[in-house]
């Protein structure tokens, strides 16, 4: 609650001095999602190529970017990205595999292989990669003024 | 992942990206139901993503949230048709009201309107039956019932499946007259997506369910399964043979030799010989032997008919005998017998 106040009073004072630009301020945040195909080429072999989503169906391979940039002039530190899983996408894993997951709407977070999911019958499972709910990243070093990078994450659509 | 910046360059963004400072959005998805359908899903949803970063800065610390990026699923146009007969349909010749089963399932991610032919014309078989309708089980309950399940007419009431759904389709089609036992008809039934069909990958821009496209799924939209009609149709053959007795102990056909006539009616084919009559006129220059009529059926002992017409199977009426000996399934026969005297 108080997160969100504090969120909310920031994104007033802000659009009151700057207007209705996005994720401006001391630190930029843009997400983009880009749909992979598989392409055969004339001399047989396949490539892959990242497309603009203009076309989605179920099975697609989704390619989420999280870009970050400090813009300000001074550090930044707890620096945390959080993304939620959208709900038609099953998670397909990081480039990176540096993310904290959550398989529980983000109450509980680890390494995918340490969560469990509880089962009606009373014990539990090993979670996969289809419970994701939520992904984290906590960045262990400040990110300083200019300071940039960008997060990868892989999903299919349901 | 340079491709990835390289990408943005040069393209503007598409028309699904939407920009916005989505802090209640960011909410709103972690309380919204999962759509589970096996066939994936359903088009039209919505899928948003968006990022927050939170870090402590000199002010305090402080939440921000990336865009928000909106994509809409789009429709996937797929069928698979398979015929639900247990295996042959068995007719006869000049038989109408032949029923087939086909069952199409919706396997792609939208309600979808299924338009069908039948096709009684194709080759590689023995004879082509005439179509009679194309029947929508209307009731689904897997069963044609006549009057009560609705007759299917292009263009105009194409059934609509949900996805993962199926839909019950019966082809009702006649036999010609001039089919031969064991003669098989093809006959298949198609169903075609109606918003379009085509290779897969095929888009159809804004048609689909949801409002966004609609793209042919690796079965190409429409599909189609076959179902054989067999002509199983019973005959009958009849034998006739006489064994003579003569007066003094020789078989030669002198006044006074009885001849015992035996004739055997097989029924040979598949199914069943209905109302099989065996009719025999005495001959002339013969007198028949009165109470010498005998029915056996297949292997059971021969019974005696009497001469009169009454409840029992055969009777004689002065010139021939007659024995009804009823429905024959195939693979059995009937035997009369009866005698005779030579005048």
């Amino acid at each position: 609650m108080i997160r969100g106040l504090v969120r909310t009073a920031f994104f007033v004072a802000f659009c009151a001095v700057i207007g209705p630009a996005y994720a401006q301020g001391p630190l930029q945040l843009a997400s983009d999602v880009f749909v992979e195909r598989e392409i055969a080429k004339p001399d047989g072999t396949k490539a892959k190529l990242l497309e603009e989503p203009k076309t989605v169906v179920p099975g697609d391979q989704l390619v989420f970017v999280v870009r970050y940039k400090n813009v300000g002039t001074a550090t930044a530190s707890n620096f945390v990205v959080t993304n939620p899983m959208p709900r038609a996408v099953r998670f397909d894993g990081t480039a990176d595999g540096a993310e904290l997951v959550s398989v529980d709407g983000g109450k509980n977070w680890g390494a995918l292989a340490t969560l469990r999911i509880a089962q009606s019958n009373g014990g539990d499972r090993a979670a996969t990669s289809a419970d994701v709910t939520h992904l984290k990243w906590n960045f262990n070093q400040p990110l300083s003024a200019g300071a940039e990078g960008k997060l990868i994450f892989r999903g299919v659509v349901r | 992942m340079d491709n990835i910046f390289a990408f943005r360059r040069n393209n503007r963004p598409a028309r699904n990206h939407r920009l916005a400072l989505g802090t209640s959005l960011s909410l709103l998805l972690l309380t919204v139901s999962a759509p589970a359908f096996a066939a994936g899903t359903v088009a039209g949803t919505d899928i948003q993503n968006i990022a927050s970063a939170t870090f402590d800065s000199p002010v305090g610390p402080v939440t921000i949230d990336s865009n928000t990026v909106v994509i809409k699923v789009d429709e996937l146009l797929d069928v698979t048709v398979v015929t639900t007969d247990p295996g042959d349909v068995i007719t006869n010749p000049g038989q109408t009201g032949n029923v087939q089963a086909f069952r199409i399932t919706n396997t792609g991610n939208g309600d979808e309107a299924f338009s069908l032919v039948a096709n009684t014309a194709n080759g590689g078989d023995d004879f082509d039956p005439s179509l009679q309708q194309i029947i929508i089980d209307s009731n689904n309950n897997g069963v044609y019932d006549a009057g009560v399940d609705v007759v299917y007419v292009a263009g105009s009431n194409e059934p609509v499946v949900a996805p993962d759904q199926s839909k019950t389709i019966f082809v009702i089609t006649s036999t010609p007259a001039g089919v031969a036992n064991g003669n098989r008809a093809n006959v298949s039934l198609l169903a075609s997506a109606v918003t379009g069909t085509g290779t897969p990958g095929t888009s159809f821009a804004g048609q689909g369910q949801g409002g966004g496209d609609a793209v042919v799924g690796s079965t190409g939209a429409d599909a189609q399964a076959s179902s054989f009609l067999a002509v199983q149709s019973a005959s009958v053959t009849l034998t006739k043979s006489a064994t003579i007795a003569d007066p003094f102990g020789g078989q030669r056909p002198v006044p006074g030799a009885i001849v015992t006539y035996r004739l055997v009616a097989t029924v040979s084919g598949a199914g069943t010989l209905n109302n099989l009559a065996i009719n025999d006129p005495i001959p002339a220059g013969s007198t028949y032997q009165a109470g010498s009529l005998t029915l056996q059926v297949a292997a059971s002992p021969a019974t005696t008919l009497t001469d009169a017409a009454d409840a029992d199977a055969g009777n004689f009426n002065g010139t021939r005998i007659a024995v009804s000996a009823g429905n024959v399934p195939a693979g059995e026969t009937r035997t009369v017998t009866f005698r005779v005297v030579i005048q």
